[in-house]
């Protein structure tokens, strides 16, 4: 008997970040230097003290099980609970694709009966915040309410990538429109959702299937009235779904030395897996200004206001500027890229240079289509 | 013998006991658990070879406060070292006795017998757990078979001893059963000494280091900023596991620069860092710079502060604006969680009942004396105050200034007390002249001695406003002084004070009454309520206490030591420091006119000969350059080893070619004893049983040996003067002679004497022997240690230093 269940949803393709998610599921995205996307909702998780979590994927997940293994780093492994990974398996001699979010949930939902609990937490994999779920679920126990969803609020400009929610006075969920081309608030689903157990389960066992969780599920629930409240998030909170929002979150962290209170030990960590790497070494030739690094660099030149992630070489005379730069990069020599997110293991050769005014991906395919050598 | 690679069939003992000579920095933890290249333990590089060399049963012998240790080993996952069968085990010492091992001994392995007994593996290999060196164990093992040895030892490939032993099991295990039986401690012992079992030493090639002292440590951590020897300690192919920690990316701000230097995670860089090791979760704020220095972890240098030459313990805050200088010779050493501000100006007021030059009776007045003068060196303001004897006031009249005079009350009288002043050299030396107590021929030794110094320790107070500078550090001498603290609480003056214990025996035990005239109010718990013991008070209520040397200071944590005060000392363990005197640079055989011929490294060889002719001739011995002279100097008194020195000394001299000579005077029993032993060898014994005025020079210039074999020696100052001049000291590993004396040892040419650890006449017998085969069959060896022991140092200046650097920690 558990209280409550979590499950993170990492399904999705995402293929707005283009070639990062070639061979990698989205939540295994290297993010600031160190990190991994799906290291924020472990954590969270990890703090919130919530000792279930079933990760649901399908899409290329090899290296996030290889990275997550048995959640030892998060303090998640448990031996009654803890870390289980569910992927597509073959049922009555058919494979049973994953049609949506809500769909993937209803799989596996024998995963969830197994626990007995009371509600269910259903999280995305991919999302930059730190929160403590358990105030979610106080608010949700006070109210008693069938659903909660976490919401925030975003600039005018970004709502339409959301569900975006309208609520009254009591903070209940009136209507919700995912991404409408027309919203009429700035207040938008952060993907968060507590469930009940038991009105999970009605709802997707239900005679009308339903897919998903925004464009099915939460609106039937409103057509149902259910008491479905919003848990309103203050804090700092990204979608990285795409180039663009990816290398702003970056740049986020770089503009703010207290970013999530990654520097400071007062604040509860963002774990993740350490790979027994060699402390990253400035030699005299190196200048780093404004800029965080992972472990196991070797830096001679000159990187500013980036984000190097682990094993980074950066050679003598090359500039790196307002970059994200993967792990494994190597830059060579008297190489200049401004404004760019370098991909995992790319190689950029002596000379080389790319400075642009919006922020680009450069992989080892389209090295030579958005940089060149200049002697 | 054909051999056969054997993976697996090793176990590995970890020997974690050694605690060096770190000064602050294992306060808190073994050195194996000592902080390394930024985000290392020392313990992980054993472990990670273990691991790559896949050794998976593995004991550690921790001494001490192992709990940093543990810490950081958890279960052994990381080094794959959590086995069903086999794995990782902490064997803590079961019996705490009082031994100061610096090394794993048999005894020792005795209390985990069963450990030996089941383990499968037919080798064991022995490692100190204080070493950096990335190496597969199987290499060590194939070329230890290939020696066809029974033990063998590993070296640096500067010879340097690496205390890394492979053994049979059985062989090992045959040892530790019978260790009451043999004469040897520990491998060392049997690498040295035995002469029934097949050994050798090994060198190797790769970088390595053994970590004993801040300078060790400062120094490996420093090698780490060179590529071949990085690329080497860190092989990838053999990867360095340490315990996983969470911490973001490095954080590096606008203005921050960085050159060569290794940076660990979670470290946020503002200012500037050259050439230094910073630790996980350091801070460097803007304009702040640190130059070779090593941080580590959670250290904070603020801004505008300046950090060089220094090794910074976890937690370190350096201030705002603070300059800390070390030098490549003198590293500052901060304590964990210490808080360094600028150089302080630091104002020292000493208090003692003696001093040199004005009064003496014993070491004591030396050493207030001389590091009074190296505190005006060194550019602190150094004050000392005593009490004025007549014989001071006789020979000083006419430099002594009146400065004040004041009526003190004391019980229910009350005394004009008058301070004079005399200044030499920038420091400045204090007198307080009280008639009814001061104004007698002998300085100790009155009945009513706890009146004298009471009321001294209340004069000191009355006049600390008339000094010239209002100090902000009293350290006191001994008991005499030793109420200070007191007197300071109960009037809430807020000046911090260090109690030097310089003999424990020493201690002042009276009566309560002097409380009472002290109107002392609050009742201090004391062990013995009914009594008061001025060294018990000084105890339980200086600041910090230090001793005169870091063994002594361990020996004190032992009742055999410190007797009824075992409780008071180890209730203040953690502000209890060992801190050795120093010789004064002008004693030594260099310019030495007292001396037949004047040495140094360059003609000692020749030199040694003529004086020990000079000394045999002026002693009436057979003169024969070939002899060999044993020599002391010294009170002739039970703790300085007379009782094993005797029937030693008896057996020895059966060898017509060795000779032996003593000055100094003592108890009737001992010098006796001597005076028959020169009677049954008159051509070889000198003992000259007196007090000696003339300089007892030439036997430190014409001795081979010099003899310290002491029960009990706080510091001794015997031993550092035989070393200036090349006569290779004989000691017994207790106190100040342990942190002086290293043992040498053949296979690394290393050492500046000769070592024993059992209070007994025949290990003394056992090593006088040693040291004469050496001395008669290889003379090689012998002139190396000589110029090893001349080449030692032991200055005041460095003793001056590490006071300073306590009394910096301390205001």
């Amino acid at each position: 008997m558990k209280k409550i269940i979590s499950m993170i949803l990492v399904g999705g393709k995402g293929t707005r970040l283009g070639d990062m998610t070639k061979y990698k599921a989205k939540p295994a995205i290297s993010f600031g230097g160190k990190y991994r996307l799906i290291d924020f909702t472990l954590s969270n998780l990890s703090h919130s003290n919530i000792d279930v979590c079933g990760i649901v994927t399908q899409y290329e997940p090899m290296e996030l099980m290889n990275y997550i293994g048995n959640g030892a780093s998060w303090d998640l492994d448990y031996t009654d609970g803890g870390i289980q990974f569910l992927t597509p398996y073959l049922k009555k001699e058919d494979i049973e694709w994953q049609k949506g979010t809500g769909h993937a949930v209803k799989q596996f939902f024998d995963f969830i009966e197994n626990y007995q609990s009371d509600y269910v937490l259903i999280l995305p994999g991919d999302h930059i915040y730190k929160m403590n779920y358990n105030a979610m679920i106080k608010a949700m126990e006070e109210e008693d309410s069938d659903i909660t969803i976490a919401t925030t609020r975003v600039e005018q400009d970004d709502v339409s990538r959301f569900g975006v929610v309208e609520i009254n006075k009591d903070h209940y969920i009136t209507k919700f429109l995912e991404k409408p081309s027309h919203p009429l608030t700035d207040l938008v689903s952060m993907g968060i959702y507590i469930f009940k157990k038991d009105v999970l389960k009605e709802l997707l066992f239900s005679d009308t299937e339903l897919l998903d969780f925004g464009s099915d599920i939460i609106p039937e629930a409103i057509r149902q009235n259910k008491k479905i409240l919003s848990y309103e998030f203050e804090g700092y909170w990204r979608d990285v779904g795409t180039i663009e929002s990816l290398y702003e979150a970056h740049m986020d962290m770089l503009n703010d030395s207290r970013f999530l209170g990654l520097n400071s030990s007062k604040n509860l960590p963002i774990f993740s897996r350490s790979l027994n790497l060699l402390p990253h070494i400035v030699l005299y030739s190196g200048l780093v200004q404004d800029s965080i690094v992972a472990d196991g660099c070797r830096i001679n030149g000159h990187v500013e206001h980036s984000s190097v992630a682990y094993k980074v070489e950066i050679s003598e005379k090359a500039h790196i500027k307002a970059c994200v730069v993967f792990s494994n990069v190597k830059i060579g020599e008297y190489a200049y890229v401004e404004k760019a997110i370098i991909n995992e293991g790319v190689e950029i050769p002596k000379n080389y240079y790319s400075k642009n005014e919006k922020c680009i991906l450069i992989t080892k395919d389209n090295l030579y289509e958005v940089g060149e050598i200049r002697e | 013998m054909k051999w056969v690679r054997s993976v697996n069939n090793l176990f590995v003992v970890v020997d974690a006991i050694n605690q060096g000579s770190f000064s602050h920095l294992t306060r808190h933890r073994v050195p194996g658990a000592m902080p390394f290249a930024a985000k290392y333990r020392l313990i992980d590089f054993t472990l990670s070879n273990c691991k790559n060399s896949k050794v998976y049963n593995v004991a550690i012998f921790p001494y001490g406060n192992y709990r940093s240790l543990s810490d950081q080993i958890g279960s052994g996952s990381r080094w794959d070292l959590n086995r069903r069968r086999d794995g990782i085990f902490l064997l803590p010492p079961k019996v705490v006795g009082n031994t100061i091992d610096h090394e794993i001994s048999f005894q020792r392995m005795y209390e985990h017998l069963e450990y030996f007994k089941r383990s499968v593996q037919e080798y064991a290999l022995i490692t100190p757990a204080n070493i950096i060196i990335n190496i597969d164990y199987n290499d060590l093992l194939e070329k230890y078979l290939k020696a066809d040895v029974d033990l063998a030892t590993f070296t640096a490939d500067d010879y340097r001893r690496l205390k890394i032993y492979i053994i049979k099991k059985d062989l090992l295990l045959d040892y530790v059963s019978k260790y009451d039986q043999i004469q040897f401690r520990n491998l060392t012992d049997v690498f040295d000494f035995s002469s029934s079992i097949k050994k050798t030493s090994i060198r190797l090639n790769n970088p390595s280091f053994l970590i004993e002292s801040s300078k060790d440590l400062f120094h490996a951590n420093m090698q780490l900023l060179i590529q071949d020897i990085r690329d080497d300690i860190f092989n990838l192919d053999r990867p360095i596991y340490s315990k996983e920690t969470m911490s973001a990316p490095t954080r590096y701000g606008k203005d921050a620069i960085v050159k060569n230097s290794i940076i660990a995670s979670g470290a946020v860089i503002e200012g500037e860092v050259v050439n230094s090791i910073i630790g996980r979760k350091a801070h460097v704020k803007k304009n702040a710079k640190v130059y070779h220095s090593i941080l580590m972890n959670h250290s904070l240098i603020e801004e505008d502060a300046l950090v060089e030459y220094s090794l910074l313990d976890k937690e370190t805050k350096v201030v705002r604006g603070a300059k800390v200088h070390g030098t490549i010779d003198q590293l500052f050493v901060s304590e964990k969680k210490q808080i360094v501000t600028s150089e302080k100006s630091l104002t020292i007021l000493q208090v003692s009942a003696e001093v040199e030059p004005f009064v003496k009776t014993g070491g004591l007045a030396d050493v207030v004396g001389a590091n009074a003068e190296a505190y005006s060196k060194l550019g602190k303001k150094s004050l000392v105050i005593m009490p004025l004897y007549p014989k001071i006031a006789e020979k000083y009249q006419l430099m002594l200034k009146h400065e004040a005079d004041q009526t003190i009350t004391f019980g229910k009288e009350d005394y004009k007390a008058s301070l004079y002043s005399l200044t030499n050299h920038n420091t400045v030396y204090y007198f307080v002249e009280t008639y009814q107590f001061f104004e007698r021929d002998k300085i100790y030794g009155h009945k009513d001695d706890d009146d004298r110094f009471g009321f001294f320790s209340l004069a000191v107070i009355a006049f600390l406003k008339n000094l010239e500078v209002y100090p902000n550090i009293i350290h006191i001498h001994d008991w005499h002084s030793a109420l200070i603290p007191m007197l300071l609480k109960e009037r809430n003056i807020d000046i911090k004070t260090l109690l030097t214990i310089h003999n424990i025996e020493y201690q002042g035990k009276f009566t309560r009454c002097v409380l009472d005239k002290l109107e002392i109010k609050t009742d201090y718990n004391f062990i013995r309520p009914s009594s008061l013991n001025f060294l018990e008070a000084g105890i339980h209520l200086a600041d910090k206490i230090s001793t005169v040397s870091e063994t002594y200071k361990d020996e004190l944590a032992y009742e055999y030591y410190s007797r009824n005060l075992v409780e008071a000392i180890n209730r203040r363990a953690r502000d209890f420091y060992g801190i050795l005197n120093g010789v004064s640079d002008h004693v030594g055989p260099k310019n030495n006119l007292e001396i037949a011929q004047k040495y140094d490294l360059i003609n000692v060889f020749q030199a040694k000969r003529i004086n020990k002719l000079d000394l045999q001739k002026r002693l009436g011995l057979t003169e024969n350059e070939d002899a060999f002279v044993i020599g002391m100097v010294t009170r002739i008194v039970e703790q300085k080893g007379f009782d094993i020195i005797i029937p030693a000394l008896k057996e020895a001299l059966n060898n017509e070619r060795i000779q032996f000579v003593i000055l100094g005077t003592g108890d009737e029993v001992y010098l006796n004893e001597l005076r028959t032993l020169e009677k049954n060898f008159p051509n070889q014994v000198s003992a000259n049983l007196f007090y000696d005025a003339t300089n007892p020079d030439y036997i430190y210039a014409g001795a081979d040996l010099f003899l310290m074999p002491s029960r009990v020696e706080p510091c001794g100052l015997g031993q550092m003067i035989a070393l200036k001049y090349g006569t290779i000291p004989l000691v017994r590993q207790t106190g100040g002679l342990n942190d002086t004396i290293n043992h040498y040892d053949l296979s690394g040419k290393r050492g500046n004497g000769f070592k024993f650890y059992n209070f007994d006449s025949r290990d003394l017998i056992f090593q006088l022997n040693y040291a004469y085969s050496i001395f008669n069959e290889r003379k090689e060896d012998w002139n190396q240690i000589i110029i090893n022991a001349m080449n030692s140092r032991f200055t005041i200046k460095d003793s001056a230093n590490k006071y300073i650097e306590l009394y910096e920690m301390m205001v």
